[in-house]
């Protein structure tokens, strides 16, 4: 077949994708989504549920059409984790391991695959199903057979090098994993903080829920948890080992980078720290910290406190 | 023969490596398990050469190369085009390019014969593709997308494209090239082709993620298997996609 030389060819006429500046009018076009409901409290429905949100609206005026100040209003809405969210979760979930290879698609799965406890933030109407949030909480006794599971037990157990608490990290991923549950929460970092109340509520209720409604004795029981164990990173001061007089007070020891986790650190039983090994772009501000890994546990009775203390922390910041 | 290998748990190996018939770029860092992926394969046959790109790793997307050349962006370091230039066979001309989209693996697509580039590209770029890699250069889009390095990945014996690919398209691309097409997807259903997979005349490296079916379709449409293409068209149809051109 012979082929024409020259390197110009028609192209058929496809609107706005060619020219610099209708690109750039489209790229302002989609990201001014303006959305005028207000929603109260939450709904809960069965089947598919679906959660609204009061809107969040950080400034009063709207942007205009060309020119954009960096004010977006959004409708977050909370869905069940379905399959078609994986390439966005499995995105969030990127580096809950620090950078070991492990089976991350296998794990992302397994949430996916328990749409009864579950939460998954999208934007309500979003063409690209954008996935903004993810939280769960899996019983590591259940699902003890997955490669994804056992590999995090593995690599807790050899990031542990306090050993005091590693008698209890092991009873807590063996013999009491029935009872244990491994609460994973990861978000994008411009996430409202106003969602992080409604989000945890959801959580902790779908998990009562599921104790009285799953089909079986074996699947109601496993929602019964006595304890959560928290896998995340926080920044630790490089020097908060060594006594600090009161002048050096204002430095934090430690600065969480999700805010309920300052809670739940002070509500765990115990926890230890690991170094991670990605190497970290560091903040000026923050040129004093170093990030560290934390492995967390936390008793089930410490919940209504921390549900708690979070719409207190939230609302008050 | 098409292998499933991931770079630090992300499945966009296209994003950390490039591949070509003389030579495969790999980027440093990550664990030595992608690295060794790749020496098993092509160890005795070309040279696999550790490097970055403008101190990045992901150099799949910003270079673009075949058997005659490699194309890379105006800020590749000294060091790095020396390092290139001194690892790479002599046949293999490295040229740094003045050229104001410097992502050049997502704006250029290219085989040891024909390349895609996008339409906004330099006159004078244009021109050093065509010296340098010795190549057809035809500024085209695909599906609507302008990067056409991203969506679409083709070796001299086959290619895919982006699963959106109206069968007009797909004809007039194939011509173009002269080598059939399929429009398909990587990694689970992922639309990026080229980030998710690199390719040459013999090999295939794929995302982990990647099904058992777009397995079978990047291994017969870039025919990596001895196996009759039709007999295997056959037995897939309805998992295909789209038809073979």
């Amino acid at each position: 077949m012979p082929r024409k030389p020259s390197g110009h060819r028609l192209l058929p006429v496809r609107p706005l994708t060619f020219s610099p500046f209708a690109r750039s009018v489209a790229r302002v076009a989609t990201a001014y989504m303006v959305k005028h409901h207000v929603r109260d409290a939450m709904q809960h429905s069965a089947g598919d549920e679906f959660k609204k949100l009061k809107k969040v609206d950080r400034q009063s005026e709207s942007s205009e059409d060309e020119e954009f100040d960096g004010v977006v209003e959004a409708d977050f809405a909370f869905f069940d984790p379905k399959p078609e969210d994986f390439h966005g979760v499995k995105t969030l979930l990127q580096s809950y391991h620090d950078n070991k290879e492990w089976d991350l698609s296998g794990f992302v799965d397994l949430i996916l695959g328990q749409t009864t406890v579950g939460t998954v933030v999208k934007l309500e109407d979003d063409e690209d199903k954008g996935v903004f949030s993810i939280i769960t909480a899996l019983n590591l006794g259940r699902y003890k057979d997955h490669k994804c599971i056992s590999e995090l037990k593995e690599f807790l157990l050899k990031l542990c090098l306090e050993k005091d608490k590693i008698g209890n990290l092991r009873s807590l991923l063996g013999d009491k994993a029935q009872d244990v549950g491994l609460l994973v929460s990861q978000r994008v970092v411009n996430l409202p903080p106003e969602l992080l109340p409604h989000l945890y509520d959801a959580l902790f209720d779908e998990i009562l829920w599921a104790t009285e409604d799953e089909p079986t004795e074996e699947l109601r029981n496993s929602f019964r948890f006595k304890f959560y164990i928290v896998v995340s990173k926080i920044y630790k001061h490089k020097n908060a080992n060594q006594k600090r007089t009161s002048s050096t007070d204002k430095d934090d020891a430690f600065i969480y980078i999700k805010p309920e986790e300052e809670i739940l650190h002070k509500l765990s039983m115990w926890s230890f720290l690991f170094p991670l090994q990605t190497q970290q772009v560091v903040a000026h501000e923050l040129k004093d910290y170093q990030l560290n890994g934390i492995v967390m546990a936390v008793k089930a009775e410490g919940i209504s406190s921390f549900r708690q203390q979070l719409r207190t922390l939230i609302s008050e910041s | 023969m098409a292998t499933r290998i991931q770079f630090e748990n992300s499945c966009e190996v296209g994003v950390f490596s490039k591949l070509t018939n003389a030579y495969c770029l790999v980027a440093i860092g990550g664990s030595e398990n992608f690295y060794s992926a790749f020496e098993s394969e092509l160890a005795d046959v070309i040279p696999v050469v550790k490097t970055s790109i403008a101190g990045t790793r992901i150099i799949g997307r910003l270079c673009a190369g075949n058997k005659n050349g490699l194309l890379v962006p105006h800020n590749t370091t000294d060091q790095e085009l020396q390092h290139l230039r001194n690892s790479l066979p002599d046949q293999v001309v490295v040229q740094r390019i003045e050229e104001k989209l410097s992502a050049l693996g997502n704006c250029i697509a290219c085989n040891d014969h024909v390349a895609l580039t996008h339409t906004d590209l330099d006159k004078e770029t244009e021109e050093i593709i065509a010296d340098v890699l010795g190549v057809e250069v035809f500024r085209q889009t695909i599906a609507g997308n302008i990067l056409v390095g991203s969506y679409c990945a083709f070796s001299n014996r086959g290619g895919l494209v982006h699963p959106h690919t109206s069968i007009e398209d797909l004809d007039e691309l194939s011509t173009l090239l002269q080598v059939p097409l399929v429009a398909g997807t990587i990694n689970r259903g992922s639309e990026v082709i080229a980030a998710g997979m690199t390719v040459n005349d013999w090999t295939a490296f794929c995302g982990s993620d990647t099904t058992a079916t777009e397995l079978s379709v990047i291994e017969s449409v870039f025919k990596l298997r001895e196996a009759q293409p039709t007999a295997i068209v056959e037995e897939m149809r309805k998992s295909l996609i789209d038809s073979y051109v």
